[in-house]
């Protein structure tokens, strides 16, 4: 159906709807399609690259699958919660060496906190949560465990998919506190207060100080941290593979997933992107910011 | 131009004469109000017809003359005439019957222009009962507020003027006079004696109640007890309101000046009629109560009611405290809550055997109160079913509060979960940047209710039915009172016994239709609706007002706030 | 006085009688058919059938006596409240449109509307279930401001005329209202 040939006429065609012209409705002349453009601004990627930024997601999820393997330790019996305490002070305090150190480094935009500041949150994060262990202990009771485990995967899947994997350092709130919920949720199952409350500061330093860590360090030497990733990657598949092989074996396989194939499939993929741009005006859906339902 | 003549029905068989009426202004309308019988003195006729303009306001004049075909004067017509020379008017009609036809002919002779009209087909003759009309009130009642924003319809002025022309209507048949009228006339006056009697009476039975009344509310308006917790105490009261509502009525009742508008009258009649009905009704109640032990027999019934209702309280809580329902609840919480209650219950039961050798001393009392009416002694009881129910009362409002302030808490954290907060300057919700202790607290927080709140949720469901079947009663209570209070019953048996007095509007019947006379229509009183006068005559009280949506009521009860079965003064003028 | 036939909008037929009683006095009425007998026989047997099937069960008498008092109170609220038999509408000329209508059991309901309130008398289209019927209706003015229309008095409400009939009464009223 193609369209009528005119006869010619010495008026030269012309792309406008609100004007007569000696053409048939549906002609159209080579220049038709001439301003059309395509893939305006696209960025080739490059395999290693993207591999580069997706370990950051596998490490993630090995963070989610280390606190559940220290969970299971815990409701086991087999690690106690002083020692836990304790490798967490450690770990806490030789991180947050690590982050002062590489502070300084960063660029001054922003006032940075004082160390009285820092104190002042860790006494409250430590107080309210060993307030609150023996409260939080008979929480969940009378909740069947089943409900409890659903809870908590349910939460643990909202934090990965809200975790702000550009830049994890103020941490999404949505994913911070989904995480946290499911922290509660799963303590509260454990079989003492200390117990619940050597968990919460495990989970307090896995997911709300940890993604700070590794943001500093990325900016700062963006070639280790992605082997730091790795190595995070390989210690939550070798922790989990101590108790749960077969989680263990699950857990591998997302991550050559996410890590490998994920990014070669979008660099073989982006060939045939065709996306077509021109000088009409394309439908913008604006959502008026003051109906946004709460 | 289609004449109409509004024509009075007593006036169908009248002798010959001259009719007296109006013309409405602006309209070709005439209402005609009596006929004045020959032999007359045109100066007589004038000097009466303004001094009953200088009575009613009225503005009366003579409208034509009227011709009764019975008598054998052969030159009437040129006499009625030469009559229209005598009374110069602008407009003259010429009615007259005939022999033999029911309708009535009519001529119109417009003076100014000479030119007589005659429009045989184009005349309506309206005849109405001049006395149904005379008394009836036409509604919707017009306000009087604004008398000259936009001129009244036809109906509303013939009705006004038929109503203000009473003076004409005084004029007995048997008077001796110059004059001979025909109109409505009273069929009687032997009750009016009484009537007038009591009319004196009561001017000083008025003043004195006025008086005492007045004694009455300076008493109540002394600062003593005016002060803050009696004050609270007494709007609290149903009692006490209903103290406040009768004075109100009574000084309505007694105010000394005589009802000027129709409203005014219909208020006060209706305020008299209802009181009267509430003092039998109590009477009725006490002669009931005091007879046969009633009394000593129900209280003594009363206490072990009272002591029966805690039992099943606590044999209630008992059950919340174990696992209700199979329902699982937070163990802990439960045990602290059902002590609590249980306590307070322990409480409760002192404080009745406390109270219980007065009980029947404060019944003998609160009974004679019915004396004053049937309302005053439900009110009384309303209350006392509040004082007795108090412990539930309470475990409402515990119940709630504590219900309020765990959902209140459940939502901002909820907000502080999505990372988002309320933005009370815009009233919208707003995303923001919480620090990480402050996630933390606040998520911490939200566990801990989330899951502590259907333990608290299943107090307050089980509290709240219970403080809905007291308030349900109350309510009974306060309506059947507001019932009383506020029933039109006088304008209610108006509208029975005597329709046309409350009339809604007119409706016509076609009387005759022979061709070639003039159109006869018959205008009759339209009753109105007895639903509407009880909705324009009742008196207004506080359940005047719209009351609570049953979605309102029910969204008050999911978010907790406090239901109660009237409503606060406060409210209202909202 | 026509021998055309009329309907309404379900079909049945009506019967529309005018009656001039002046050049500027007319009144039309319109009668919708009287309440069928075997209608009234299928729910009586109906509510009576379903009645000695509960007795039968149940062998409790009092069930056919309050069956009986049932049939006997619902026909009397239906002929009194809810059917209505004729529907009347009395034009005169300058004085105003009274419109009446009179169930089954005689019961009548007139209301008045002086002619200074009427702005005009039109036929209007609104949407009826599930099709469009056209009805007549007064437009009553604002007395605030006189070129609006303060509300609409629908006419005929319960035997709802076919177009044909409304035209007819339509034309009589404009020619009387036009005249005063």
């Amino acid at each position: 159906m193609g369209p009528d040939i005119a006869p010619g006429p010495a008026v030269p065609w012309r792309k406008v709807l609100w004007e007569r012209q000696p053409f048939p409705d549906n002609y159209v002349d080579e220049r038709f399609l001439e301003e059309l453009r395509r893939n305006e601004g696209i960025r080739q990627y490059r395999y290693w690259a993207v591999v580069k930024e997706a370990v950051l997601v596998g490490q993630q999820l090995s963070c989610v699958a280390i606190f559940i393997t220290l969970w299971l330790y815990m409701e086991q019996g087999l690690l106690s919660p002083e020692a836990l305490l304790w490798t967490s002070l450690i770990v806490g305090l030789l991180g947050y060496g690590l982050h002062n150190a590489l502070r300084p480094q960063l660029g001054s935009d922003r006032k940075p906190r004082t160390h009285l500041a820092d104190l002042q949150s860790a006494a409250i994060f430590l107080s309210f949560t060993f307030g609150f262990s023996p409260v939080l202990k008979t929480l969940t009771e009378s909740v069947s465990t089943d409900t409890v485990y659903a809870m908590s995967a349910l939460m643990l899947l909202a934090h990965l998919v809200s975790f702000p994997y550009a830049h994890p350092s103020p941490t999404g709130s949505l994913s911070l506190n989904a995480a946290l919920f499911a922290s509660v949720c799963l303590a509260s199952r454990l079989p003492g207060a200390l117990h619940t409350f050597a968990m919460l500061s495990c989970a307090l330093l896995m997911f709300a100080l940890w993604p700070c860590l590794l943001q500093s360090i990325r900016d700062h030497a963006p070639g280790p941290s992605a082997w730091l990733c790795v190595g995070v990657c390989l210690g939550g598949v070798g922790g989990l593979g101590s108790r749960w092989p077969g989680g263990a074996v699950l857990l591998a396989l997302a991550l050559v997933s996410v890590i490998l194939l994920c990014p070669l499939l979008l660099v073989k993929l982006q060939r045939h992107k065709d996306n077509i741009q021109g000088p009409w005006d394309e439908a913008e859906i604006h959502e008026d910011l003051c109906k946004v339902p709460y | 131009m289609v004449l109409k003549v509004f024509f009075p029905q007593c006036c169908n068989r009248a002798d010959s004469g001259l009719l007296v009426g109006r013309w409405l202004p602006g309209r070709d309308t005439a209402v005609v109000l009596a006929v004045i019988h020959y032999p007359f003195i045109p100066s007589t006729v004038k000097q009466y017809l303004q001094q009953i303009q200088g009575q009613s306001q009225v503005p009366v004049e003579v409208l034509g003359s009227w011709s009764m075909p019975s008598e054998k004067q052969e030159g009437l017509d040129s006499f009625l005439r030469d009559l229209s020379t005598i009374f110069p008017q602008t407009r003259w009609l010429q009615v007259s019957r005939e022999m033999g036809q029911t309708g009535f002919s009519c001529q119109l002779l417009q003076l100014p222009p000479e030119k007589e009209e005659e429009e045989e087909d184009r005349v309506i003759f309206v005849h109405y009962d001049q006395r149904k009309v005379m008394l009836s009130q036409l509604h919707p009642l017009e306000s009087p507020a604004l008398p000259g924003c936009e001129e009244p319809s036809e109906l509303r002025q013939m009705f006004w003027t038929v109503a203000h022309s009473e003076p004409l209507f005084l004029k007995d048949k048997y008077d001796e006079g110059p004059l001979k009228l025909s109109h409505w006339q009273s069929e009687g006056r032997e009750a009016s004696i009484l009537v007038e009697l009591m009319k004196l009476a009561s001017t000083p039975l008025c003043l004195l109640l006025a008086w005492l009344l007045a004694a009455w509310s300076w008493v109540t308006s002394t600062r003593l007890l005016n002060l803050s917790p009696l004050r609270f105490l007494s709007s609290k009261l149903s009692s006490c309101v209903q103290l406040s509502y009768r004075t109100a009525h009574m000084k309505t009742v007694t105010s000394p000046h005589t009802a000027t508008s129709h409203t005014h009258f219909m208020r006060k009649a209706n305020v008299l009629v209802s009181l009267l009905l509430d003092v039998s009704l109590g009477l009725l109640f006490i002669s009931w109560l005091y007879r046969e032990e009633r009394l000593a027999r129900l209280a003594s019934a009363l206490l072990p009611a009272a002591d029966r209702v805690s039992r099943e309280l606590e044999d209630l809580l008992q059950w919340l405290m174990g696992a209700p329902a199979g329902l699982k609840m937070n163990r802990a919480l439960d045990q602290v809550l059902g002590r609590f209650f249980l306590y307070h219950i322990h409480l409760w039961i002192s404080y009745l055997r406390l109270l219980a050798p007065f009980l029947e001393v404060i019944l003998w009392y609160g009974g004679l109160s019915a004396a004053l009416g049937l309302t005053f002694a439900l009110s009384l009881l309303s209350d006392m079913l509040a004082l007795l129910t108090f412990h539930i009362y309470c475990f409402y409002v515990y119940g709630a509060r504590l219900y309020c302030m765990k959902l209140y808490g459940l939502c901002s954290l909820w907000r502080l979960f999505r990372g988002r907060k309320w933005n009370v300057l815009r009233q919208r919700v707003d995303s923001c940047c919480y620090d990480l202790d402050q996630l933390f607290i606040g998520t911490l927080l939200f566990t801990i209710l989330l899951f502590l709140l259907p333990t608290t949720a299943l107090y307050y469901l089980v509290f709240t039915m219970l403080r809905l079947m007291v308030v349900a009663l109350q309510g009974v209570l306060h309506l059947s009172v507001d019932l009383i209070n506020s029933f039109p019953l006088f304008a209610l048996s108006l509208r029975v016994f005597t329709p046309y007095r409350l009339a809604e509007g007119v409706k016509f019947r076609v009387l005759s239709d022979e061709p070639g006379t003039a159109l006869h229509l018959l205008m009759e009183m339209n009753a109105l609706g007895l639903g509407e006068v009880v909705q324009t005559y009742r008196t207004p009280t506080y359940s005047c007002y719209p009351p609570d949506s049953w979605g309102a009521l029910l969204r008050k009860l999911f978010v907790g706030e406090l239901v109660y079965p009237w409503k606060h003064k406060t409210t209202k003028t909202d | 006085m026509d021998n055309e036939k009329y309907t309404d909008i379900n079909g049945k037929a009506i019967a529309l009688n005018y009656q001039r009683h002046s050049s500027f006095c007319t009144e039309f009425t319109v009668s919708s058919p009287k309440v069928s007998i075997g209608k009234v026989m299928v729910a009586t047997c109906f509510v009576w059938i379903f009645a000695y099937a509960v007795f039968f069960f149940t062998d409790n008498t009092a069930v056919l006596s309050s069956a009986i008092i049932i049939t006997l109170i619902g026909m009397m609220l239906y002929i009194h409240f809810v059917k209505i038999d004729h529907e009347s509408l009395l034009v005169i000329g300058s004085l105003g449109i009274q419109l009446s209508s009179s169930y089954a059991s005689g019961r009548e309901h007139t209301s008045f509307i002086e002619m200074s309130k009427i702005k005009d008398i039109v036929i209007n289209e609104a949407i009826y279930m599930h099709q469009i019927i056209y009805y007549l209706c007064i437009l009553l003015r604002d007395p605030a401001d006189t070129s609006a229309v303060s509300s609409v008095v629908p006419l005929f409400q319960s035997s709802k005329p076919r177009l044909n009939c409304l035209v007819k009464v339509y034309k009589s009223c404009q020619e009387i209202i036009s005249k005063c």
